[in-house]
């Protein structure tokens, strides 16, 4: 995989974000994400951590300011460029989004969409590369024999880790993870948590995880952003974040509904 | 546990408004259509005799009904199958949830409103006029009843799929096609098969009745020798085509069940 390392950096500048309902859901956002770094988005509810996410690949829209993947300002109407962009980021999501009557091959080649001619794709002829990719992306997540599976018989986990592979086989430069492990388990959630965490460290993709659970965030973050009411109201290491960082954060004293280990709470 | 509240009374008066409107409109439409009840009965005589000629069917008949009776399912099947094609477009264009922009949907929702509300035997008699008399007529009548038939039925299950799918394969890079066909179609699969038996179903009952204004198969033969007054030989027919598609609906409606 190509991520050489000028690749995958992320600059938000006076960015906004205002839903048709008037809901705001990013502020005067100024954000730096360099390539590689592995960046954990905290916040309650309703913060705008998703819309930071889905604001990268263009899923949400700008009302005022720009984003920039790689220096370049993400298109901000649906069309080719916007899809070229598109084909360089993985998202994952908390629901996972297989085709469940579909292999878990089939799921991951469609990473490969944007890479292959529009033909190809329509008949199933996937290029020999291309399946090759989709096998080595199943191969990092260790699921390989999982790969004449239909995506409806796997667990939770398993299906997570089959949406890491459909992101991987993008060969992107930039991971959008949305709630990864908000609808696994606490062994599960572990599991995928250092799974994103190693396919950081190896392939050196820019990595952007949202989180609900604060040890969590503490534990796999490098660098943690905390977001209220859609603005930017933390933004340091994971190593010396605070409980007070946390509770400015939320607004409040966080409980044990904020934390996946319960015995973490002070 | 709390007290049931009273029962509120029952409005006698809308009750009886109903039934002295819905009254007065059969009696009105009885007077405009000059039907009434003693001439049916002076005329039940002349029916008895039609069932009484129509007594045995004329099995030695029904060697001769192999040919159109083939030509019929023969019919529905084109019919089927061209429809089938033909509607998927028109289906996703007429989901509001996937459709190309605002004019294009309200375009194709009017065009799939136009087939739907002109009957099959309307585009029987303007393919007869186009093609000429026959089979094919009938086959294209058909493609176009079963295009209103399934457009409708699955454009309305595809507006209620899961976006969450489609939105993953935009994320991607997909283009729309592809979101349609990645993201979309495999939710909607088993409905469209579904909708596409039943429509097969509604084909082989219609390409009988298609045959009577001369779109071939065996509502032609039906016409024929109804106008011989060949009575067992009619009802020959009726029970033939009865049987058919009691066994046709029992087949589809097995399959369709066990899609869900």
């Amino acid at each position: 995989m190509d991520n050489n390392s000028n690749q995958g950096s992320i600059r938000f500048s006076d960015a906004n974000i205002v839903y048709p309902n008037g809901t705001v859901g990013m502020k005067d956002l100024n954000l730096e994400i360099k390539p590689g770094e592995f960046v954990v988005i905290v916040g309650s509810s309703g913060a705008g951590k998703s819309t930071l996410l889905r604001a990268i690949n263009g899923l949400n829209k700008m009302t005022s300011g720009t984003v920039e993947v790689d220096g370049e300002a993400v298109p901000q109407k649906d069309g080719r460029e916007l899809r070229l962009l598109r084909k360089r980021v993985g998202m994952i999501f908390q629901d996972f989004r297989l085709v469940k009557r579909l292999t878990v091959m089939s799921n991951v080649l469609i990473g490969r969409l944007a890479h292959v001619p529009g033909w190809r794709a329509m008949l199933n002829l996937w290029p020999a590369h291309d399946k090759e990719v989709a096998m080595k992306a199943l191969e990092r997540v260790s699921i390989t024999e999982k790969a004449w599976v239909k995506a409806s018989q796997l667990s939770g986990g398993q299906q997570q880790r089959v949406g890491i592979a459909r992101a991987l086989a993008q060969e992107p430069a930039i991971i959008l993870a949305d709630e990864p492990v908000a609808s696994l388990d606490p062994v599960t959630t572990h599991q995928i948590m250092q799974d994103l965490v190693r396919i950081n460290r190896e392939l050196g993709i820019t990595t952007l995880v949202n989180l609900h659970f604060l040890d969590l965030a503490r534990k796999y973050g490098q660098r943690i952003i905390g977001l209220r009411f859609g603005e930017l109201v933390y933004d340091g290491s994971a190593k010396t974040v605070t409980d007070e960082d946390f509770r400015d954060i939320y607004g409040r004293d966080f409980t044990e509904d904020d934390v996946l280990d319960e015995d973490v709470v002070g | 546990m709390s007290a049931v509240p009273a029962k509120p009374p029952r409005n006698w008066l809308a009750w009886g408004g109903t039934i002295a409107f819905l009254v007065a409109m059969t009696w009105w439409s009885a007077h405009g259509i000059g039907f009434s009840l003693t001439e049916l009965l002076c005329n039940l005589a002349g029916g008895s005799r039609l069932l009484q000629e129509s007594w045995p069917p004329d099995f030695a008949f029904l060697p001769r009904l192999y040919e159109p009776f083939m030509e019929t399912i023969n019919i529905a099947i084109i019919g089927t199958v061209v429809g089938g094609i033909l509607s998927i477009p028109v289906a996703v264009l007429a989901a509001r949830n996937l459709t190309l922009g605002r004019v294009t949907w309200f375009v194709d929702r009017n065009f799939m409103n136009i087939l739907r509300t002109l009957p099959d035997l309307f585009w029987a008699m303007l393919f007869a006029t186009a093609v000429g008399f026959g089979p094919v007529a009938g086959a294209l009548a058909l493609s176009v009843f079963t295009v209103a038939v399934i457009s409708k039925l699955w454009s309305e299950s595809l507006e209620a799929i899961d976006m969450g799918m489609p939105e993953a394969v935009r994320a991607v890079g997909g283009t729309w096609l592809q979101m349609v066909q990645f993201g979309a179609i495999p939710q909607g699969l088993q409905h469209y098969v579904s909708y596409a038996l039943y429509a097969f179903e509604l084909n082989v009952r219609a390409s009988m009745v298609l045959g009577l204004v001369g779109a071939g198969g065996i509502g032609m033969i039906l016409e024929v020798q109804r106008a011989n007054f060949e009575y067992e030989r009619v009802s020959m027919i009726i029970l033939a085509v009865l049987v058919a598609v009691l066994i046709i609906e029992q087949i589809s409606e097995t399959i369709r069940r066990r899609l869900e």
